[in-house]
């Protein structure tokens, strides 16, 4: 590895499937004036040249991407026009990543990502071809490398958690992506509205419902079921191939995670990159008694709770023991002290008054509108079940706080983590003599902060206490 | 019961803070008087100028007169060997502590305003953001970050 080395010749095929992504992207337009312009010819004429044009490139490109290591450090070089050259020192890697999408798969290779704290969403470091041995080989050299990657091999007896079939399934019905899918789907259909401009989707739309506000509300009523079934049943597919598949094991001072069923992707997370460790209880999967383990690190790639997700779904009562054995850095006892009583009528009224204005508004503004009373109840069921569930516990080098937005979230942040720990406390808080207290914990970009409001002052103290 | 800092910000903060809010009221003036020329090109309702006006007329007493000399009252600071010790607020009083192992690094920084009144702001990075202490005069500013930055090096971790 010290040699120079290059990608598998794969890879060509890999910049010349993006390099003409990339140009597909952003000449559509372009294209699309060119096939509607009766220029149709000339396009056909000149793509043997352009896709010769890009294959050379992507040759040329691979040829020049070179990687290595030495002196304790990764060294990637590539570019042909502009020579670029990034070395990370082993140290500063946060991860290692491994995944084979359907071209590596052709293949049988793997593509290899590895991440420093830096900031941006795509990784610092990417081999997108490299054979199974050569990848094994790096992840060798980085582990004995990186002090912090370090691999107990003598411990055979690693501990393994594997998601079963049943719990993927409730899993995947009980995500919250639909709202994400739902979109998605308008996006589609407001796309299709531009590419089949001729078929008037819109007006057959409007026609439609019109047809349906003539007296047929049962009608609209079933479409509208009908959308959300299909964005539930995309979101379950979504999540079935994310998440299928899914084995954690903890390997000395690594847990590495392998998911995925069309695209495997293994990640490793070094225990001391930890920052801190999040139950959260979704309100769909709370009846269930499921929640799902996630980590704070400081470099999360990709969107929030996807890279960050420890374990997707765990019965309620094998949290503790799930961490005593995977993390025991992070095990405690998840018992809290609540807030006092005086803090309640704070919690349902800050969730009661929103309620309230939207529900005025909902009476003077629309027919039926009055309905919308119904709002207050369920924001004083939130702010009371948010009050109960809020609070807080040390533990010698250990804090805990729960609170809840809709989800109910617990986070164990180890003392060496805080990075900086606030109390504050405005002119109604004094009154009743109660503060907020907030914990700042790094993570990719500008950190993560955790507050919990309403503790009273005494107990605070005991808090800055322990923090000092 | 911990004791809280005592250490205040330097007095001329209030002076520079009061330019600072005429210079930026200045240009929110500028809001009622657009308004104003655009209700003789256009058919809009002039009542409207008044309630622009009487918001930056409201703004600017409020930031000229009251709130520099508040925050100059409210802000105290502390730096012990172990930590940094931040507090300020009125309506809602902060209470910021910042293990002195977690400091990544320094700054002190100066606009041309505060380099008029010779004073410097000291912002203190740690991996999860930064907290700034505002206007120090610019020796004291000087010898906080060599300290600070000088006790932060003692203890070397990742993050």
């Amino acid at each position: 590895m010290s040699e120079p080395q290059r990608l598998h010749p794969a890879a060509i095929l890999e910049f010349f499937i993006h390099n003409i992504y990339g140009l597909l992207k952003a000449a559509l337009p372009l294209l699309i004036v060119f096939i509607a312009g009766n220029s149709f010819k000339w396009l056909l004429l000149a793509a043997p040249f352009l896709l010769s044009l890009f294959v050379l490139y992507g040759i040329l490109y691979w040829f020049r991407y070179v990687f290595y290591v030495s002196e304790q450090e990764l060294r990637l070089e590539y570019g042909i026009f502009k020579r670029k050259k990034r070395y990370i020192p082993f140290e500063r890697i946060q991860t290692v990543q491994t995944s084979a999408g359907i071209l590596q798969r052709m293949f049988g290779l793997v593509k290899l990502q590895v991440e420093t704290a830096g900031g941006g969403s795509e990784a610092e470091f990417v081999l997108p071809a490299l054979s199974r041995e050569k990848a094994d080989a790096l992840r060798q050299i980085l582990q004995v490398g990186n002090r912090i990657l370090e691999n107990h091999t003598e411990t055979d007896a690693s501990i393994k958690y594997s998601l079963s079939t049943r719990s993927l399934l409730l899993l995947a019905s009980t995500s919250n992506g639909i709202g994400v899918v739902l979109s998605a789907l308008l996006v589609v259909v407001s796309q299709l509205d531009d590419i089949f401009s001729d078929l008037d989707i819109w007006n057959k739309i409007a026609g439609f419902a019109e047809h349906l506000v003539a007296g047929k509300l049962s009608l609209i009523v079933l479409f509208v079921i009908a959308l959300l079934l299909v964005a539930w049943l995309f979101s379950l597919l979504g999540t079935i191939l994310k998440f299928g598949n899914f084995h954690l094991v903890r390997e000395g001072n690594n847990i590495k995670i392998s998911r995925g069923l069309l695209e495997k992707q293994q990640l490793t997370i070094p225990i001391k990159r930890i920052q801190a460790i999040t139950v959260v209880e979704g309100l769909l999967r709370q009846p269930f008694g499921m929640v799902s383990i996630q980590v704070v690190s400081i470099s999360n790639t990709g969107e929030k709770g996807e890279g960050s997700v420890l374990f997707p779904l765990l019965p309620k009562q094998k949290i503790v023991p799930f961490l005593q054995e995977v993390v025991p850095e992070f095990a405690m006892s998840l018992q809290l002290q609540g807030l006092p009583a005086r803090s309640r009528t704070r919690y349902l009224l800050i969730n009661i008054i929103p309620a309230l204005v939207i529900a005025i508004s909902c009476t003077f503004l629309l027919p039926w509108g009055y309905l919308s009373f119904i709002l207050l109840l369920l924001a004083a069921w939130l702010g009371n079940s948010q009050f109960k569930d809020a609070g807080w516990e040390t533990e010698h080098d250990k804090l805990l706080l729960r609170c809840r937005r809709l989800d109910r979230i617990t986070t164990i942040i180890p003392h060496r983590r805080i990075q900086s720990l606030d109390v504050s406390q405005n002119i109604l808080q004094k009154r009743i003599s109660v503060n907020s207290l907030g914990v700042a914990v790094a993570s990719g970009g500008a950190g993560t902060y955790v507050s919990l409001k309403g503790i009273e002052d005494e107990k605070n103290d005991l808090i800055i206490n322990w923090f000092d | 019961m911990r004791q809280n800092p005592e250490q205040r910000i330097d007095s001329r903060a209030i002076q520079c803070w009061r330019w600072s809010a005429i210079i930026k009221s200045f240009f929110l003036f500028f809001i009622p008087a657009i308004y104003y020329a655009a209700t003789h090109l256009w058919d809009w309702p002039s009542w409207i100028t008044f309630v622009l006006l009487v918001l930056a007329l409201t703004d600017a007493i409020f930031s000229i007169f009251i709130k520099p000399g508040i925050t100059w009252r409210t802000w105290r600071y502390d730096v012990s060997d172990q930590e940094i010790d931040l507090m300020h607020g009125v309506f809602i009083k902060t209470h910021t502590l910042i293990p002195m192992v977690r400091v990544q690094h320094v700054d002190t920084e100066q606009g041309p305003l505060l380099r008029h009144f010779g004073l410097s702001g000291v912002s203190i990075s740690t991996a999860a953001g930064t907290h700034e202490i505002p206007a120090l005069a610019d020796e004291v500013a000087a010898t906080l970050r060599d300290h600070i930055s000088e006790l932060a090096r003692v203890v070397d971790e990742d993050v």
